[in-house]
């Protein structure tokens, strides 16, 4: 079999298993989910500080409580699995990856708001605080 | 055939892009479309994996691995084959230095918690 199929595949597979293991354990309480090595080394929030938490409350069904978290991952969580399932089945099946191209623009777009993103959640002031974890 | 605004493969005889409608063979052979070497229109500019970098594991290469994503688009649409190519090249480059080195954190920081727990003897592995 082609090397990217077997790519795609352990793909799949760690995607489920984190998946399950997300859903049965709560990464506030359970230790052995990994940490952010960011937030570890200097004390900031990431852009991703609080997903595993938030898909945890998304896997439960508790949509309040996952925007809670990490608003921008639920937003941005069907665009990712759009693009990871695109690219998947490329990879596949072969097909080629310029079918269809952002323009360059709404890349710069999604730089600008995930940084901003990034800065607004590591204020402590009221209304930024809703962005932190 | 490249389109030369928008980088999406055409077909060779196709009069206009698919995907953006730019005029491909206006000025008939030699005019701005490029041809791909090789005839293969892979320019990937990783940009999910780029943004999963940047969300999961280690953000600030994540961030660069997004800002060469945006490039290799760029720079297809302005019809720099050779540009994108590279851009292409760096993009996939940090993300897998971001997935490495966030990797490798998580590695050590899961080894000193270990360590840290035997050394205490009691269960210092929560709070997070």
């Amino acid at each position: 079999m082609h090397k990217k199929r077997w790519i795609v595949l352990s793909g799949f597979f760690a995607l489920v298993v984190g998946g399950i293991c997300l859903f049965l354990f709560d990464p506030a309480e359970a230790g052995f989910f990994p940490v952010c090595p960011f937030h570890r080394l200097t004390g900031l929030y990431c852009s991703g500080c609080g997903s595993t938490r938030a898909i945890h409350a998304l896997l439960h069904g508790k949509f309040l409580d996952a925007l809670d978290m990490n608003p921008l991952m639920v937003i941005a969580l069907p665009f990712i699995l759009y693009g990871l399932g695109r690219q998947c089945y490329w990879w596949f099946f072969g097909k080629k990856t310029t079918a269809r191209r952002l323009r360059a623009f709404w890349i710069w777009i999604i730089l600008i708001v995930v940084v901003t993103y990034t800065i607004l959640r590591n204020i402590p002031l009221y209304p930024f605080t809703i962005l932190a974890p | 055939m490249f389109c030369s605004k928008c980088g999406t493969i055409n077909d060779d005889n196709a009069f206009r892009c698919v995907n953006c409608g730019e005029q491909l063979q206006g000025g008939g052979p030699g005019s701005s479309t490029q041809q791909a070497p090789g005839g293969v229109g892979n320019v990937p500019n990783y940009l999910v994996q780029a943004i999963l970098i940047t969300l999961c594991c280690c953000l600030p290469f994540g961030i660069v691995a997004i800002v060469y994503a945006a490039q290799v688009n760029g720079k297809l649409q302005a019809g720099d084959y050779q540009g994108a190519l590279e851009c292409s090249g760096k993009a996939k480059m940090w993300c897998w230095l971001g997935f490495g080195i966030g990797l490798l954190a998580n590695l050590i920081i899961f080894g000193l918690q270990i360590i840290g727990a035997i050394a205490t003897g009691a269960g210092s592995m929560r709070g997070y």
